[in-house]
């Protein structure tokens, strides 16, 4: 079988664009991890559970509010707020409690919630498949240089940048992100100048846990919302993480940049093999620079 | 001390009084064993076929039951995973002591239990599983399939695509045993029937791809003329709704098994794309029989739900049950392994037959294309093309060539 002879050039540039959209949803909910990661560093193993839980609420938030647009932009904007409320309580319940234990006690910690959410999910919202349409304005495809491109996906193209450029803003421009930085660095020399660090963390800990539901709340058109999808998520969002650089948002931009994108062109170079190519990509990114491409903060 | 004593053997006493009150009880009951994935996305089939099961068994039951006892059931949860299913058929074998058992949705499950089955000389009914194999290569006295295999799927697939026009095909579909079953069983045989179909290319994802979307502009961009898509379970309804969104099925049409079926269309709701080719051996408004109506009619007063090819399944599994225990005249396990082989029942489907040499289910299949119709908020399948079961059924010659081997 000839697998070279149907790429053109206009398939090639669509597939990279496919490939970017999908790839801001894994810089979301992996820059989430790696904020957490580097600053609190909590391997948070339940990042990919509060993605789901930010999916199941979109959906539920969006059918109680009617299938209209209103809704599934109100649903867009709620979901991830009530993720940040789950995850401060957590925070402030359970987790200031643990800081000082060791990375292993933290990881099985996370372990458990993640088991702990996923049977909540299955308690709250059973077995069944759901299902959430994109608004009217988003449905359907257009079509870019004569390839049907999904109009939800162009909105995925738009939201990147935008949540890019939040956290830049938040890291390097707000205080709290100053601080945040850095606590990463070295948290005893900032809490020795008088800076209240619980609350630090407990701040980047929701801001982390955010942008997973924001990441859950954005995939939902896109795919079936059911138990399982936080298994998938978590287990890409470390490996973006560890080839970008472990606590490095930028590293995590970096990394899903990668692992997005040898992901969509693989499909189209050689599809009957398509699942290996992010995978060889990380392999060969952690040969040349096995601490990951930018400057981790471990 | 004394008081203690007295104590002591009064409990004993009474221990032993309600243990034998239990195993005497227990004399009027005929006990199944069902184990099926309970946990996880796959157990919305499961459940389907449970609720199925238990409709028709409450009737069973209210009639009296079969020789004179009645039909209860206990069920473990094989959460998807072999080692999991077989401690569990294990279990119920020597501390349940059940006298047949049925499940699973997991092929390897259901071969594994089958040979478990084999040993123990427990009949077993696989509700779910669907690899060939089961009545197949592995089959034996002891293992009965409830339902299609990728074997028949493939030759009612073929045979409703061989009278379309399409050559070239490209296929696509989950990287795992079902989904190269289901495509290999379904090219084999229409290439059998249309000697001078294509094959342009493949694409093969992982099972649980969250987005098919950059899987479809890759196949649209080499122009098929159909494409068969292998996808089971969880992996059909995200496929679909990529396909509605990147305008996929008005540019190709495309083949999708289950792509008919309730258990897909229904949480896809007003999101599944149109003129989407499916084969289904159930829809709950095809046949229109009176007794598929009234089987949809109790279904749906019970569960609040319409109910799905699981629940269908579930519902004649129970009454082969019944209907194998009362030809056997008695409960023992060897009898009614004899009994169920060869039998035909009523169904809302007509007349279902267990194949006396291999023990499969003869089912017909029904091809449909997926269509918006008022009074549904979900797509249902039109057009509807029955193939009957003789013509799908494994060639019993293939299957001794494959046993001897």
């Amino acid at each position: 079988m000839d697998f070279s002879t149907s790429i053109t050039l206009n398939g090639l540039i669509q597939q990279f664009l496919i490939g970017l959209s999908r790839t801001t949803i894994l810089f979301i909910v992996s820059s989430g991890l790696s904020l957490v990661l580097g600053v609190l560093r909590i391997p948070n193993v339940a990042h990919g559970s509060l993605y789901m839980l930010g999916a199941f609420l979109c959906y539920t938030i969006a059918s109680f509010l009617g299938a209209s647009s209103l809704g599934f932009w109100l649903a867009i904007l709620l979901a991830p707020l009530v993720v940040a409320l789950v995850s401060l309580a957590v925070e402030r319940g359970l987790f200031c409690h643990l800081y000082d234990r060791e990375h292993l006690m933290l990881l099985l910690f996370t372990f458990a919630l993640m088991l702990i959410f996923g049977d909540v999910v299955k308690a709250v919202w059973g077995s069944e498949y759901r299902s959430l349409s994109p608004p009217e304005v988003f449905q359907g495809s257009l079509s870019i240089l004569g390839m049907p491109f999904p109009k939800y996906n162009l909105f995925l193209l738009c939201a990147g940048p935008v949540v890019a450029f939040a956290l830049w803003f938040l890291t390097q421009k707000t205080k709290i992100g100053k601080i945040a930085r850095a606590a990463a660095v070295d948290r005893d020399m900032v809490a020795a100048v008088g800076i209240n660090v619980s609350w630090v963390f407990a701040s980047v800990f929701v801001i982390g846990c955010y942008l997973a539901g924001l990441g859950g709340a954005l995939v939902a058109p896109t795919q079936n919302i059911s138990q399982g999808m936080d298994h998938t998520i978590i287990m890409e969002a470390f490996l973006i993480v560890i080839i970008g650089g472990l606590g490095n948002v930028w590293g995590a931009l970096l990394g899903a940049l990668i692992f997005g994108l040898t992901a969509s062109m693989g499909i189209l170079v050689w599809p009957q093999f398509s699942i290996v190519f992010p995978y060889a990509a990380v392999v060969i990114v952690l040969v040349f620079r096995p601490k990951g491409l930018l400057k981790a903060t471990w | 001390m004394r008081k203690g004593l007295a104590m002591f053997v009064a409990v004993v006493v009474s221990v032993m009084f309600l243990v034998s009150s239990v195993s005497s009880f227990a004399a009027d009951e005929i006990k199944v064993g069902i184990i099926d994935t309970y946990s996880g996305p796959p157990s919305s089939y499961a459940l389907d076929v449970l609720d199925g099961f238990k409709l028709a068994l409450n009737k069973i039951n209210a009639d009296g039951g079969v020789v004179g006892k009645k039909i209860v059931f206990v069920t473990r949860d094989d959460k998807f995973k072999v080692d999991l299913g077989l401690t569990a058929a294990k279990e119920l074998i020597m501390r349940e002591n059940v006298t047949i058992l049925m499940g699973t949705i997991n092929s390897a499950v259901s071969l594994a239990v089958s040979d478990l089955a084999k040993k123990e000389k427990i009949p077993f009914l696989v509700t779910y599983g669907k690899s060939s194999n089961i009545t197949g290569a592995k089959g034996h006295k002891y293992v009965f399939s409830m339902n299609e295999n990728t074997e028949m799927i493939g030759k009612a697939a073929a045979i409703g695509l061989a009278k379309r026009p399409f050559v070239n095909y490209w296929i696509a579909g989950d990287d795992y045993e079902y989904g190269h079953a289901i495509a290999d069983a379904v090219w084999n045989h229409l290439k059998k029937i249309k000697p001078d179909v294509q094959l342009m290319g493949q694409s093969w994802w992982k099972v649980g791809e969250p987005d098919f979307t950059p899987y479809i502009t890759s196949i649209l961009s080499s122009k098929p003329d159909a494409v068969i898509v292998a996808t089971g379970g969880a992996g059909c309804i995200p496929f679909l709704k990529a396909a509605k969104n990147t305008g996929f099925t008005s540019k190709v049409p495309i083949y999708m098994h289950t792509g008919t079926e309730l258990s897909t269309l229904r949480p896809l709701g007003l999101d599944a794309p149109e003129g989407v080719i499916g084969t289904s051996n159930y829809y709950f408004y095809y046949p229109e029989t009176p007794e598929n109506k009234i089987f949809v009619e109790e279904f749906k007063k019970a569960y609040g739900r319409y109910p799905s090819f699981g629940s269908l399944i579930g519902l004649y599994t129970a009454n082969f049950i019944a209907k194998a225990f009362e030809k056997a005249g008695k409960v023992d396990s060897e009898k009614f392994a004899e009994a169920l082989s060869g039998l035909t029942i009523d169904s809302p489907v007509g007349k279902l037959t267990v194949r006396e040499f291999d023990n499969q289910v003869m089912l017909p299949m029904f091809m449909g294309v997926t269509k918006k119709a008022p009074g549904f908020d979900f797509l249902i399948a039109t057009d509807i093309v029955t193939i009957p079961a003789d013509e799908l059924m494994p060639s019993i010659e293939n299957i001794k060539t494959i046993r001897e081997k």
